[in-house]
């Protein structure tokens, strides 16, 4: 392996800022395994390629080894297993790679992976991978917030996702990650699915706060190119202008009743997507939303150190048989990080200082009148409107 | 010297294979070696290649048996009918290529009557009859029945395989007459192309009728007035070869400083300013747009570029005119005239690609003439330049003959999408039991929008056409405008005949809805006639534009996908506080089935 390029950026880059908080790196780690591919993922995941799950573990340690250990006084921030399906793994896997995290120099206060209370360390979770002895030994080994796809509760639609699960696996994996001791569970919830109608979304809604989980992103679904949903709704159904007039009239409905929903039962409306119970937001992708540093490990993800990003390779052929490239994806200028900067951190309903819209007084003053921009504080914010619209006023910074 | 001269051109419809015949002759005469042969060296320009037409025609020198051969080439289409009928002018002869598989189209009988109009002789040619479709004796007796020339005067040859080209060569040398022509009488020469050449200026083709060019002579063309010095003559080959002299029956060029094809007209008559001819060569045409459309910049600051561009183009192109055009919509342009709606098209693509601009082009537009009650008529070639109609009395348009070759079978469909657009039936004749060939009159305005593309689609594309113009005929036409929130917007106007407003009308609207893209706020477009509102469609507001995942952490996917979305906003032109895209534009001309 050929590591120059990330250990010129680790000795340089990182090194140099080290007074700035934000440098100290969240850790994504991507497992691209799943049992069968669902009909609207477009992410870089493979079904049927488990026999190469030992291969692809010693390969993540490569990459962590070349990244370890980073500069006194440097650590990780968060961690994160994301998919794929990453509960594909067996607990020594990922015992093993979060060893070799460990020596990633953590601030001092934390002490150790294991005992590190305020490290969030998260996994996401299909429900029909993982039992209740898996999922104790997750826990024992530090991993703390535990993300379930659920999409949905309704048999008929988990279906037509493409799921390997069913409802009744959904409510006992929960019931396993409690008694295995997780007290910090996110569910993934997918809205406007084909032929969904706001009652059976309620319906969805309802059954996820019976449960009462930390942590609730809820997604409208979006077809992807290449994926087999956006092979079926082309050939089928050309939208007219009218068609998506109707569609969006319908999402809008099922967004709004989710934001009022889940925020009279307590949950903090904090991104586009996501609700939490007070504390509870999830600290990883927080991270991604005020544009700080990151490091992705495995088959196509992605990295933002100090502004430089770069990514993997997608295939994972060609991540278990080359060097991670480590080379930049697309020459950032200031400006560009600024814009990224700015529609990510407008993502967050508390919005972002002021100070980072220097040079776009024009359009803040634009958007701010048109309704879809508010100060409050010192930040700068989507209004309700804004927050429909969220694309409108993000094309605005880039 | 004059009897061994032979002239010619070759007339056909388009696909039949005049370039690749054109560059048999060239093979088979030496003038180029096969191994030097670019596939069709005639057509020089990549676009006139990519479209299979020949826009531009040159002529090149060939040498057979002791003879020279000069052929002439001439634009396929029926835009550029006056150039061809010059290019006819300056020859004696004619090869009419037909497809062996396709018979006589609308453009072969066309070019055909300009051949015989200049007296030339004909040779007919049935082409690629090396196809396993090809059908010799059935075209034969189409062109018996058409131009009434034996079946033993015809010539069977492939182009392609180069089969009956030695005997076409033979044909040309024994049946085209030899130039006559005096040289001792004043100068005559027919100009009957030009083009601009950066370094050496105007280049104008010529064929000498009378008289003797020679190197250094002071000439004058009697059309446009104008005096220069021959500063270089010669013939053509693949490339110039300069002489001193250019004698009666000859082709070649001349070279004499000019800066523009404006002063070098096809058609005029070069004489000496010494001894000048008493009468110019007939058939001189000044030149005459029939087309006219606004080309506006997308981006208003690159209104001097475009202005720069069509100079540019128009160094070139003597029958493109413009001039400055100011739109309420859509800021600063420039109204262009063409000879016909390819001629557009070619203008309007050449902007795009040689010079990377992007336009919006307006509704094509013919010339009205307008008569108001106090008897005073105006030419009007833009529907906002249209009096109020408390003003007019009467509104003429261009007419034209329209011929239509079809298959049998199409003769109900063509006849429909004829007389929906206004054309009115005048003749049908059978070429031969399956095909016939129609004649109708109809206003230009009407096959300048899709007509063609609606010929070609009912027929499955075996109709042909070809029109001449008329003249000029009453109707009852009105000016309809076309409002974006309750705000006319200029751009989008049109003259429509009052019976079809209603129609067109609702197509109109119904397609701007479909094209222009939701906005944060609702859009209601009407069209309408003076304060009448005839149709109407809403398009409603966006209500929600959110990306609700975020990808991990692939900021650089948001990004190009926010880069995609904003990158045809740009593409658009804001009209008050709507975005209009170029579609909108294009939307007036396809209001067909």
């Amino acid at each position: 392996m050929i590591l120059k390029p990330a250990n010129k950026l680790r000795g340089s880059k990182i090194k140099r800022n080290r007074d700035v908080q934000s440098q100290v790196p969240s850790l994504y780690i991507h497992i691209p395994f799943c049992k069968k591919k669902c009909n609207y993922c477009d992410f870089v995941s493979y079904a049927g390629k488990e026999y190469l799950i030992d291969e692809y573990v010693e390969a993540l340690i490569r990459e962590l080894h070349a990244l370890t250990p980073l500069p006194e006084g440097e650590g990780v921030k968060t961690i994160y297993f994301g998919g794929g399906t990453p509960t594909l793994l067996e607990p020594h896997h990922l015992e093993h790679i979060l060893n070799v995290a460990a020596t990633f120099r953590l601030p001092s206060h934390h002490g150790g992976l294991k005992t590190a209370a305020t490290l969030e360390i998260s996994i996401e979770a299909n429900p029909a991978t993982a039992n209740k002895a898996k999922l104790k030994e997750l826990r024992q080994l530090g991993i703390n917030r535990l993300s379930i796809g659920v999409q949905s509760f309704n048999n008929k639609h988990l279906q037509v996702l493409g799921r390997i699960h069913n409802s009744k696996d959904i409510f006992r994996i929960y019931e396993d990650a409690k008694a295995a001791g997780f007290d910090n569970i996110n569910l993934d919830l997918i809205f406007a699915l084909p032929n969904q109608t706001l009652e059976e979304w309620q319906e969805d809604l309802k059954t996820a706060l019976s449960l009462s989980p930390e942590h609730l992103s809820t997604y409208n679904l979006i077809i992807e190119e290449g994926t087999p949903f956006a092979k079926m709704s082309n050939a089928q159904c050309p939208i007219s202008n009218d068609g998506k007039t109707i569609l969006e009239e319908k999402e809008l409905a099922m967004y709004e009743y989710t934001i009022e929903t889940l925020r009279s039962a307590g949950y903090k409306h904090y991104e586009i997507s996501n609700f939490a119970k007070p504390g509870r937001e999830c600290q990883h992708n927080l991270v991604y939303w005020r544009n700080e540093n990151y490091l992705g490990l495995g088959a196509g993800a992605h990295s933002h150190i100090n502004g430089k990003r770069w990514s993997n390779p997608n295939c994972l052929e060609k991540y278990l048989s080359l060097t991670p490239s480590f080379s930049p994806l697309t020459p950032h200028s200031s400006q560009q990080n600024q814009g990224e900067t700015i529609f990510m951190g407008l993502r967050l309903l508390d919005g972002i200082a002021k100070d980072h819209f220097q040079g776009f007084e024009k359009e803040v003053e634009e958007l701010t009148k048109e309704g879809l921009l508010t100060t409050e504080k010192n930040n700068l914010k989507l209004t309700r409107k804004g927050l429909y619209l969220a694309n409108e006023v993000f094309l605005h910074f880039i | 010297m004059l009897s061994k001269i032979r002239n010619f051109s070759i007339i056909a419809h388009i696909d039949h294979g005049k370039s690749t015949l054109a560059d048999r002759l060239l093979e088979f005469t030496h003038t180029v070696e096969k191994r030097d042969m670019r596939a069709q060296v005639l057509d020089t320009m990549d676009l006139e290649r990519e479209r299979g037409i020949t826009i531009k025609s040159q002529a090149i020198r060939m040498e057979y048996k002791g003879h020279i051969l000069n052929l002439i080439d001439t634009p396929g289409h029926v835009d550029f009918s006056y150039e061809v009928s010059r290019s006819l002018a300056a020859c004696e002869g004619a090869l009419l290529l037909v497809d062996a598989t396709q018979g006589i189209e609308a453009q072969t009988l066309a070019n055909a009557h300009l051949a015989k109009q200049c007296n030339l002789k004909i040779i007919p040619v049935i082409n690629k009859i090396d196809l396993p479709a090809a059908e010799p004796a059935k075209v034969a007796e189409e062109i018996y029945n058409v131009f009434g020339i034996p079946e033993n005067e015809i010539i069977l040859a492939s182009a392609k395989d180069g089969s009956g080209v030695s005997e076409l060569l033979d044909a040309i040398i024994e049946k085209i007459p030899s130039p006559t022509g005096s040289k001792s009488a004043p100068l005559q020469a027919l100009i009957f192309d030009s083009h601009y050449d950066a370094f050496r200026g105007v280049v104008a083709y010529i064929r000498v009728m009378n008289g003797e060019l020679k190197k250094g002579m002071n000439i004058q063309f009697m059309g446009t007035k104008g005096n220069h010095e021959a500063l270089e003559i010669g013939t053509l080959k693949l490339g110039m070869q300069p002489r001193d002299t250019l004698e009666p029956g000859e082709v070649g060029y001349l070279i004499a400083g000019i800066k523009d094809v404006k002063e070098c007209r096809v058609g005029d008559t070069i004489t000496t300013t010494k001894s000048p001819a008493p009468k110019p060569l007939p058939g001189y045409k000044p030149i005459k747009p029939m087309v006219f459309c606004g080309f506006f910049p997308l981006a208003g600051e690159d209104y001097e570029n475009l202005k720069e561009a069509i100079g540019k183009l128009q160094l070139n192109d003597a029958a493109l005119t413009f001039e400055p055009e100011t739109s309420t919509a859509l800021g600063f342009g420039l109204r262009c005239g063409f000879l016909g709606l390819l001629h557009l098209e070619i203008v309007q693509e050449r902007l795009e690609r040689e010079f990377n601009l992007g336009i919006i082009a307006t509704a094509p537009s013919v010339i009205y003439k307008v008569i108001k009650h106090n008897k005073k008529s105006l030419l009007v070639d833009n529907p906002n330049s249209m009096p109020s109609a408390a003003e007019i009395e009467a509104v003429e348009e261009p007419y034209l003959k329209l011929t239509i070759f079809a298959p049998a079978e199409f003769v109900g469909p063509v006849m429909t999408i004829t007389t929906e657009k206004r054309g009115s039936f005048i003749n049908m004749e059978y070429m031969d039991p399956t095909r016939v060939m129609m004649t109708f009159e109809i206003p230009l305005s009407e096959v300048i929008s899709e007509y063609h593309d609606q010929l070609k689609s009912v027929s499955r594309g075996y109709a042909s056409m070809d029109y001449e113009v008329i003249g000029y005929k009453e109707s009852d036409l009105v000016k309809m405008d076309i409002l974006l929130n309750s705000e006319p917007v200029d751009a989008l106007a049109i003259i429509v005949h009052r019976d079809q407003a209603h129609s067109k009308g609702k197509k109109l609207v119904e397609k701007l809805k479909e094209v222009i893209p939701r906005h944060q706020f609702g859009i209601p477009i009407q069209a309408s006639i003076g304060a009448k509102v005839i149709a109407r469609e809403n398009i409603s507001a966006i209500k929600k534009d959110v990306l609700a995942k975020c990808y991990g952490g692939d900021i650089t996917r948001k990004r190009k996908l926010l880069e995609k979305q904003k990158a045809g906003k740009k593409r658009m032109k804001r009209v008050g506080s709507v975005d209009l895209p170029q579609e909108a534009f294009l939307a007036v001309l396809k209001l067909g089935q």
